[in-house]
């Protein structure tokens, strides 16, 4: 075999209270696309960030091409020719695409900067290496969101000195048409002898690019698969998934009164032509990866975002929601994926949290009631288990799990009978979390529709009455989580298996 | 997801962008009608010589605001260089009248306006304020500082240099345009068609994207306030030149119409940003206005209460074409 052009060797990195990588190794061959994949929390991040040199081990080496570079700093791998296509684009919006690319590393003469020639050369690169046209002079906030990967891409190749180029999530903002433009693009660099690493979420299009793929979970390399063939898609699965369901969800004994909440065919930013209908009673799951749209839908739903086109029903009547308080007067409330920012009032106490909502039920001609909205907080601090059990606590102190539980206190006190939960448990340990999903149950057995967006498949399968899938703006399949697994439903997301829009997929 | 935009839709959005350039030339024309000898050379030089501070302290500002971003709160802003211009011009006029020596009051001005400058670097930069709370605040303290240096009065000179500013022709044009048109020249060389230009400016587009090549923004910023000091500090002659000594309360207007000016300019630009083209340009429009309201005969607290509006009017417009494009 060939000198590999990049192998990091049993990486170990600790933070506090966790083991993020125990001996994780990655080995790139020369002018391969290497697929890197993992669920969330398996290492993926890590291990890019110790190879950018941004974390640094606390064993383990890299070596680029036999090379061996230490200390790994981010000088030390961009001077070995190692290129970061990151997540985010950081491009400034109202330079030009020949500014853009040449950021840092213009042309310039003893008369100031070579205007002319950059455009050229910027064009001239794009076209020869990436295979687009696009104008020089045309600005960065402009172009369409492929254009602006691509510009990306070109900065960070266009002094000719990269060897290695890592692909982070690369298409997670982009349409399935715009996919195809950056997958040209990247079989393209690898016509040009450049080594590439591509980590991303999308399973399909992993088959569809790479020469052999690498599965990391719980901080190392479980898995290196070197066919790339049609038996691929599930054996990564299974090598990513790795276990058993986690024996914390509530039993699924509720039954479904009427619907509250329907949904034809409705389409905002980031999303189009959804469906759904949720009944009294029900947990209805939305799966998707980030920029599925999911996030979006659940915005839209709260009047955080504005909905383009379809319609909405509420308790049988067509119903708009513009703002947050629209939502809420009609029965719909939220808890926030980022509750730290958007849920909570951090310096405020636990009571002054709960009965945020409600001030106006406990208020006297705009004065608050305060014993009696003390007594109403004391009351749903004790009901929920919240510790600890002090209203007078400030939440800021509180773990995270105990912060989720204020948030749903706070909604548990108003009349609500719909609720859209935002990755309910994301940061949240393993004992809290059980006690949000029994409070989640509770809620839906006292008759609301719960609807509950998560990026963690095993927290839906394990909580909801049935889950629709969605990808790249789109539902694209139903499951039924008594009869499907959590692979099903990661093949569905990840796209690693088409189904067809709206259908249930065969088990 | 990427959208292209409807064609109606952005020709609407270049209309809103454009929008207060079209305001500003109807009331050009406007004036043009009521005072029919307005439009005339002698007018234009008198605007052009009229307007020479305000052109200097919008470079200043346009400096900053590229390096600091377009977002009047939060981006970069600094509404002290007025108060700089007018404390250099104190201290000039002070020690001129005490026949102190010319070098030396030039030496004292500058170190004060770079003092100045380095104190909001320092406030801004490092320690974090919000530019506008910051630069604010500075104004207050600076034009505090002049009143103590000029102990609140006129102070007139007749300094041959100062004359010379204000009455030399070179070419039959004004000594002064000539001067300011080639220091206009000099930063527009600077910020438009060098490295360090781009670099400032990256740094005011968007901070993570000049940090991830390496540059830094806040060192960037820190220098944008220092050239704006130092902008301030020539304007000190040019405001001792028009008003032939220093006189109290010059600096109001002058933020006035510095404001105004910078923020007009913006819709000048094919990008739709603060140039600093597009700041010297508006610096003419506005006082172009202002000199034609005069001689319309126009109420001077009038002309207060019109640039307020027009101020509001043009950043307005200019939240729109932004909301319009995110």
């Amino acid at each position: 075999m060939t000198e590999a052009a990049l192998s990091l060797q049993e990486i170990v990195k600790t933070f506090p209270g966790v083991r993020a990588l125990d001996s994780a190794s990655l080995t790139l061959q020369p002018s391969e696309i290497h697929g890197l994949v993992g669920e969330n929390g398996a290492g993926k991040s890590t291990i890019i960030k110790v190879l950018a040199g941004i974390y640094t081990p606390d064993s383990g080496q890299l070596r680029i091409a036999g090379q061996h570079i230490h200390p790994i700093t981010p000088a030390s791998v961009h001077d070995a020719g190692i290129r970061f296509i990151h997540q985010e684009l950081h491009l400034v919006p109202h330079f030009t695409v020949a500014e853009a690319i040449f950021m840092g590393q213009e042309l310039a003469g003893p008369f100031g900067l070579r205007k002319g020639q950059m455009r050229h050369r910027a064009e001239e690169f794009l076209h020869d290496r990436l295979g687009v046209t696009i104008h020089g002079n045309r600005l960065v906030r402009d172009l369409g969101t492929a254009e602006r990967k691509l510009v990306q891409i070109a900065r960070a190749l266009i002094d000719g000195q990269a060897k290695v180029v890592v692909f982070d999530e690369p298409t997670a903002p982009l349409a399935s048409a715009e996919v195809k433009t950056l997958m040209d693009a990247i079989f393209r660099l690898k016509q040009q002898e450049i080594t590439i690493l591509y980590v991303s979420h999308y399973l399909n299009e992993i088959m569809g690019i790479c020469d052999r793929v690498t599965v990391f979970r719980n901080g190392r390399n479980v898995a290196v698969f070197d066919d790339v063939d049609d038996a691929l898609g599930p054996k990564m699965i299974s090598a990513m998934v790795g276990r058993d369901l986690d024996d914390i969800y509530p039993a699924r004994t509720r039954s479904f009164a009427e619907t509250v909440m329907t949904l034809d065919k409705l389409t905002g930013p980031g999303f189009e032509d959804v469906s759904l209908s949720l009944r009294k009673g029900e947990i209805l799951g939305v799966a998707g990866l980030i920029g599925s749209g999911r996030e979006e839908l659940v915005d839209t739903l709260y009047g955080l975002a504005r909905a383009k086109g379809g319609t909405l029903h509420l308790h049988g009547k067509r119903a708009r929601i513009r703002t947050p308080s629209d939502a809420i007067a009609q029965g719909v409330v939220l808890v926030p994926r980022d509750r730290r920012n958007d849920g909570l009032v951090l310096p405020m106490t636990v009571g002054e949290n709960i009965t945020l909502a409600t001030l106006d039920e406990d208020a006297t001609f705009g004065v608050e009631n305060r014993a009696h909205a003390r007594t109403r907080a004391a009351r749903k601090v004790s009901e929920l288990d919240i510790r600890p059990a002090n209203t007078g606590a400030i939440v800021r102190f509180l773990s995270g799990g105990n912060q989720q539980k204020v948030v749903l206190a706070r909604w548990l006190a108003r009349d609500a009978d719909i609720f859209v939960l935002d990755e309910p448990t994301v940061g949240v340990d393993i004992g809290a979390r059980a006690e949000i999903y029994s409070v989640v149950n509770r809620l839906a057995q006292d008759g609301a529709g719960v609807l509950v967006s998560s990026s963690d498949p095993g927290e839906l399968i394990g909580l909801c009455d049935r889950i629709l899938v969605m990808l790249r703006g789109r539902v694209v399949a139903e499951l039924d989580p008594a009869r499907q697994s959590m692979d099903d439903l990661i093949a569905l997301s990840t796209g690693a298996t088409n189904a067809p829009q709206g259908q249930e997929v065969p088990v | 997801m990427s959208a292209t935009i409807p064609p109606r839709r952005r020709a609407l959005e270049q209309l809103v962008g454009f929008a207060p350039v079209l305001i500003f030339a109807g009331m050009l024309v406007h004036i043009g009608i009521q005072a029919p000898g307005f439009v005339s050379l002698l007018t234009l030089g008198l605007v052009l010589e009229q307007s020479l501070p305000v052109v200097l302290v919008c470079i200043g500002m346009s400096i900053v605001v590229m390096a600091g971003g377009e977002d009047v709160v939060a981006g970069g802003i600094d509404l002290s260089i007025p108060a700089t211009t007018v404390l250099a011009a104190g201290i000039l006029a002070q020690w001129l009248a005490a026949d102190g020596g010319f070098v030396m009051a030039c030496l004292l001005a500058l170190g004060a306006a770079l003092l100045v400058g380095a104190t909001n670097a320092a406030l801004v930069a490092w320690i974090g304020l919000t530019p506008l709370l910051a630069s604010l605040a500075m104004f207050g303290a600076v034009v505090g500082v002049n009143n103590m240096v000029t102990a609140s009065r006129r102070i007139n000179v007749d300094h041959p240099i100062i004359l010379w500013l204000r009455d030399a022709e070179i070419a039959g044009i004004a000594v002064g345009i000539l001067c300011v048109a080639a220091f206009g020249l000099a930063a527009y060389h600077l910020l438009h068609r060098t490295r360090f230009g781009l670099h400032l400016q990256a740094g005011g587009g968007s901070v993570e994207a000049a940090e991830m090549v390496g540059l830094s923004a806040r060192r960037h910023l820190a220098i944008a306030f220092l050239l704006a000091a130092l902008t301030g500090f020539i304007a000190g002659f040019f405001v001792l030149a028009r008003g032939s000594g220093s006189s109290p309360g010059v600096e109001d207007n002058l933020m006035l119409e510095m404001v105004l000016a910078t923020y007009l300019g913006a819709a000048f630009s094919p990008r739709r940003v603060v140039t600093l083209w597009g700041a010297v340009l508006g610096a003419l429009l506005v006082g172009a206005i202002t000199i034609g309201f005069k001689s319309m005969g126009v109420n001077v607290f009038w002309l207060g209460l019109i640039k307020g509006a027009l101020i509001l009017t043009v950043v307005a417009f200019a939240a729109l074409a932004k909301r319009g494009r995110a």
